[in-house]
């Protein structure tokens, strides 16, 4: 909300004109200060005058020759202007007065008639766009002050952010009491005075949802004449934002900025059948607003109704039907109390954020009703004419009652710590307008528009707030004992071994549509019942697609070497173990690479990200988590290469595969050429291993010999390695392959070349004890179909 | 010539000779020439039988005397030969140091990752602990169990995503902030309660560069039976020095959330300049950055997840790591967190 100081002057004396002050304390109150707009005058050398006379110019006959008072005696001064008569009090630009955009006024003379000085239009000094005629001035001002007095100029405006607990704090007076608070000062709510007469009004409301209507004023004022509102009230609108518009609309403006009750008038005479009825809104029904837009209401809507229909949506927008106009005498002005959420919803479901929504969705006082109804009706009276009727319509279904709150001062201690007195936080809660009995406990009881504080907290934290936050100490309490979890600390591990070896970690975007993952198999995946998109109304049940993307995306902006990894959560539509009432989560790891890899010399090819790479990854990966029991089994999900992956078994359990896209899922993400990818649960991997038991390193000679193997082609190493080593047994230190081909004279064939080493742990093994290992490693070679090859 | 008078010339011949030789192989054939078995010396050694025995101790000393004197000069003219040769070696040998000829893979933590990490540890050195949740969550963690209304806009399907699944009665939605994870977490374990929760989020927001539908959290709680206003501050004084550095001050404003009460907003003094710097890229002149949102435990939240208000308080609060990192590293745009351009992730 913006608040101009001028305006905030009618209810407080702060003790400070600093405007960084100032603004410290709005920031310390929590009503934070979003920005601070100087306003400063726009002009020099104008004044209030009084036109002392009229006559025509002997020379022409669209301008005038006045004479005008400013203090001085009076000037003659050619105007083209034609609104006014003698006796109207003006804004005259004295000779050497300069107006917006550098416009000096001087001596001058007009088709031989002298003129002294210049009278002002709105838009002249830069305050309006009225170019009708001069700026013909109300209230009877004194003839020669500076004009800018009159508009409250120089003036300073707070633009607050209010939080949406304080509906109170959208009002002048709202925010002079946290003022006077927060300055211990008093601040003072002028009473409202209400001359009315006798009669009433003959409107009928009738109130048939009494949780959307809280309470309904309205009273009639007869005799109503429109026109402008004042100088000052046109002006005080404008800079809180607010168009002028008429004396009646901008009453109830004026007084919803004074006491943050919104406020609507209607035209009486518009309202047909002279009765009004609140209840919900029916399909089918439309209103047209106030800004002529055409409405189709829902049956949430919360309407006022008149004998023809929707004519005014409560809290919002008032409708066009029953709008004031230029030719209204009478006016029914209506405060009225709604229902927070019903116009929380409202708004947002017909896009109206109005200045009363905003309020009303906060939750007005409706103890505020009738005195906002009389301050407006008065406003009214005596902006507009008219007689306020005496008998008015207060319909009030529910009424509230303040709330009663003890409060004791250790409960204050504990939550603020020491060093607070009764006596302080009694007048704290004064201040604020809530009166406090005893002092041990306080019996607070909180006026109806703080509908937030209803409990011991909520009026600890006014008492803090207004002591003041920056007033408190710092002190740093520690836990009992912190740390990782031995998975969360293997985590990191799985993380950064992965950054180290040349992988990007990415987070994408879990959703998925469904094109996305059919290349992976996926079928039922988990829906968004209101997804910001098609592409993104469904929950990733894999990291690939995102991965993929990422990459693409790398590669289309040049980068053609990519590997990125991921952690993340995926999605199924079964119930998830840990809490059957919420749907499988899983916690994944992916990766995707493409282009080349590994270390690269210059001059050299580099490797190809391909199914192998994946698999070394996966290797070093494992090393690094001290995951020793795994195996690799040829084994291919959708999506995947079928020669070139791998399903991974961690102590027994499949968690995941590793190894290669399959061509055509590479090219449904626009990538060409081998894609690496692997994808595995994340639990296994990080979950505790057993601690390794050293083995002593033998001091002994070890013995290296090789061995090669003619074997068919979709046998696995792992299987030649596994019977060799079980053969050489405890002798054996290790196993490495060091050749993989298959010449064509092979056939079905492929050729591999192992180096192995012995060494015994206690002596220098012979030729003799070598010897029947190596015959017992061919022969169980031989025993799974890998034939001893010469070397 | 007697062998005595042959074995010092050759003695004073040898350092010429030796000099001579300008490669280790020419040290070679100096040494044949010089000790080998044509020698001199070589000559006098094969000849010693047939000396007199009276002579032989006289020639057998000058023979050795000779030969370790020779042997002297070799040996430290093959290690001048040996110093030059290695030098030369070595020069032959150098590369351009400025070239890049070998590259070895380099990857990078995601700038998220890295700014949870660092949060992390800050405060498990305070002995907090890290809980994690599902981030598909029940509408009760995610609101009731923190004290949100039921009309709150929050709850709004312009607001939070919800999935289709389930029971209707047990409303499922994608969290919105890693809070419900503190709900589960003490309807699991008594007080004192100090955790740390990282985790996503997601809101429906559409993307630029000031929103993201899928955003991080870390979320901080602190319950104990005697936690008080000033330890609040106090905890995020000592987070800012250390994220910030050591010169880092910080304000608290009264601010609004269902779940605290008080609540506060946290502002961290400005660490790019001095303080109200006009035009400072990170505090554009007002001295402070608003951080993060925090404020002590409302009751409400202690009752709905069966801890009693009357016997322990708490603060909790809830900062972005990709506000923190924005924040650091002058990142003007969200939408670097999620188009994962290596070209971004290797900066950091």
């Amino acid at each position: 909300m913006r608040v101009p100081l001028s305006w905030l002057k009618d209810f407080i004396e702060l003790p400070t004109a600093d405007v960084e002050e100032i603004t410290y304390a709005f920031d310390m109150l929590g009503l934070t200060v979003d920005g601070v707009e100087n306003l400063d005058i726009g002009w020099s050398g104008v004044v209030v005058g009084r036109v002392i006379d009229v006559a025509a110019h002997p020379d022409a006959d669209k301008i005038r020759v006045c004479q005008v008072d400013s203090g001085s005696g009076p000037e003659q001064i050619i105007c083209g202007a034609w609104n006014f008569d003698a006796g109207a009090t003006v804004a005259v630009a004295k000779p050497g007065a300069l107006l917006p955009g550098d416009f000096e006024i001087t001596r001058r003379t007009i088709r031989g008639v002298d003129s002294n000085g210049m009278i002002c239009s709105e838009a002249e000094l830069g305050l309006g766009e009225d170019h009708s005629g001069i700026l013909v001035l109300d209230g009877n001002p004194e003839i020669g002050v500076d004009f800018a007095e009159l508009v409250e100029l120089p003036d300073v405006v707070f633009d607050l952010d209010v939080t949406p607990n304080r509906p109170d704090a959208l009002s002048m007076i709202g925010v002079a009491r946290d003022l006077g608070a927060y300055f211990d000062i008093d601040h003072h709510v002028p009473p409202v005075e209400l001359t009315t007469v006798k009669g009433a009004t003959d409107i009928a409301v009738q109130i048939e949802d009494a949780v959307g209507c809280r309470r309904f004023t309205a009273r009639e004022i007869r005799g109503v004449k429109m026109g402008t509102s004042p100088l000052k009230v046109r002006h005080r609108l404008h800079k809180v934002g607010t168009r002028a518009i008429s004396n009646v609309v901008d009453a109830t403006n004026y007084v919803m900025f004074e006491l943050g009750h919104p406020l609507h008038a209607f035209d009486a005479d518009s309202i047909a059948g002279g009765r009004l009825t609140i209840r919900r809104a029916q399909d089918g029904e439309t209103i047209v607003t106030l800004d002529g837009e055409e409405r189709e209401l829902v049956p949430e809507d919360l309407i006022i109704y008149d004998d023809d229909g929707p004519t005014s949506m409560s809290g919002t927008m008032g409708g066009a039907r029953s709008e004031v106009s230029a030719s209204t005498t009478r006016v029914l002005m209506e405060a009225a109390s709604w229902d927070p959420p019903t116009i929380m919803r409202m708004w947002r479901r017909h896009d109206l954020r109005s200045e009363a929504a905003t309020r009303f969705e906060r939750g007005v006082d409706p103890e505020l009703a009738d005195i906002a109804n009389k301050r407006a009706s008065a406003l009214v009276a005596e902006w507009a004419g008219g007689e306020v009727l005496e008998g008015a319509v207060d319909e009030h279904p529910t009424p509230v009652s303040p709330a009663h709150v003890t409060l004791s001062l250790g409960e204050v201690e504990r939550l603020l710590g020491p060093g607070f007195e009764a006596d302080g936080v009694t007048r704290i809660l004064e201040r604020l307008g809530m009166e406090v009995k005893g002092s041990e406990p306080m019996e607070v009881t909180v006026p109806t528009f703080r509908p937030d504080v209803t409990r011991p907290a909520d009026l600890i934290e006014e008492v803090a707030r207004v002591h003041g936050f920056d007033k408190f100490g710092a002190s740093l309490p520690t836990g009992p004992a912190g740390g990782l979890t031995p998975a969360q600390r293997r985590e990191r591990t799985l993380r950064s071994t992965l950054a180290s070896i040349g992988l990007d970690q990415a987070v994408n975007l879990p959703f998925v549509g469904e094109d996305d993952v059919a290349v992976f198999g996926a079928e039922e995946l988990l829906e968004v019942k209101n997804p910001l998109s098609d592409e993104e109304a469904k929950l990733r049940p894999t990291l690939l697609p995102g991965l993929l993307r990422s990459v693409r995306y790398n590669i289309s902006h040049g980068v053609s070497s990519v590997g990125l990894f991921e952690t993340g959560k995926v999605f199924f539509t079964d119930p998830d173990p840990m809490d059957s009432r919420l749907p499988r989560q899983v916690d994944r790891l992916g990766w995707v690479v493409a282009g080349k890899v590994g270390p690269q010399m210059i001059g050299s090819a580099a490797q190809d990200a391909d199914g192998a790479v994946s698999l070394a990854l996966w290797r070093r990966l494992a090393d690094a988590l001290g995951l020793r029991d795994y195996s690799l089994t040829p084994a291919a999900p959708a999506g995947y290469h079928p020669g070139r992956t791998a399903e991974v078994t961690v102590a027994g359990k499949a968690v995941g595969f590793v190894g290669e896209l399959s061509p055509r899922a590479a090219r449904s993400f626009d990538l060409e050429g081998r894609v690496a990818a692997a994808e595995l649960d994340m639990s296994p991997l990080v979950a505790p291993v057993a601690p390794v038991e050293m083995a002593a390193p033998s001091p002994y000679p070890h013995v290296d010999f090789d061995l090669s193997f003619l074997m068919e082609r979709d046998k696995t190493v792992d299987a030649i390695l596994a019977a060799t080593k079980e053969a050489a047994g405890s002798l054996l230190e290790r196993a490495v392959v060091f050749d993989e081909f298959t010449p064509e004279e092979l056939g079905e064939n492929k050729a591999v070349a192992i180096r192995y080493r012995l060494r015994a742990p206690d002596k220098t093994l012979t030729n003799e004890e070598v010897a029947p290992v190596r015959e017992a490693m061919i022969a169980a070679a031989s025993d799974i179909g890998a034939k001893l090859r010469g070397l | 010539m007697d062998p005595v008078s042959a074995l010092s010339q050759a003695v004073e011949a040898a350092p010429a000779v030796v000099a001579a030789a300008s490669t280790l192989d020419e040290l070679n054939d100096a040494e044949s020439s010089l000790l080998g078995k044509e020698s001199a010396v070589g000559q006098v050694r094969r000849s010693m039988g047939e000396l007199e025995p009276s002579m032989r101790p006289t020639v057998g000393a000058k023979l050795n005397e000779a030969t370790q004197a020779i042997e002297s000069l070799l040996s430290s003219r093959r290690s001048e030969l040996d110093a030059a040769e290695e030098e030369r070696r070595l020069r032959a040998e150098a590369i351009d140091v400025t070239l890049e000829a070998i590259s070895l893979p380099i990857g990078s933590l995601n700038l998220v990752q890295q700014t949870i990490d660092e949060v992390v540890d800050i405060f498990v050195g305070l002995g907090y602990q890290v809980a994690e949740g599902p981030e598909a969550e029940l509408a009760w963690y995610n609101f009731d169990a923190l004290n949100t209304p039921a009309n709150h806009p929050s709850r709004w399907e312009n607001d939070t995503m919800y999935l289709d699944w389930g029971d209707p009665e047990d409303e499922v939605l994608m969290r919105a902030h890693t809070s419900p994870v503190q709900a589960r977490w003490m309807e699991q374990n008594e007080p004192p309660t100090f955790i740390v929760v990282p985790g996503r989020c997601y809101r429906l927001d559409t993307i630029d560069a000031t929103h993201l539908p899928v955003f991080h959290q870390i979320e901080g709680l602190a319950v104990d039976t005697d936690i008080q206003f000033g330890d609040l501050k106090g905890t995020l004084l000592h987070f800012a020095k250390e994220f910030f550095g050591a010169q880092s001050e910080v304000r608290l404003r009264p601010h609004f959330f269902p779940f605290t009460e008080p609540s506060a907003e946290l502002d961290v003094s400005c660490f790019n300049c001095d303080g109200g710097e006009p035009g400072c890229r990170v505090c554009g002149g007002a001295g402070w950055i608003e951080l993060l949102g925090c404020g002590m435990v409302d009751p409400n939240v202690f009752e709905a997840v069966g801890y009693d208000p009357a016997q322990v308080t708490g603060f909790a609060f809830g900062v972005g790591p990709e506000r923190l990192a924005q924040v650091r590293h002058g990142i003007d745009s969200l939408r670097y967190f999620i188009e994962n351009d290596v070209r971004f992730l290797r900066q950091f």
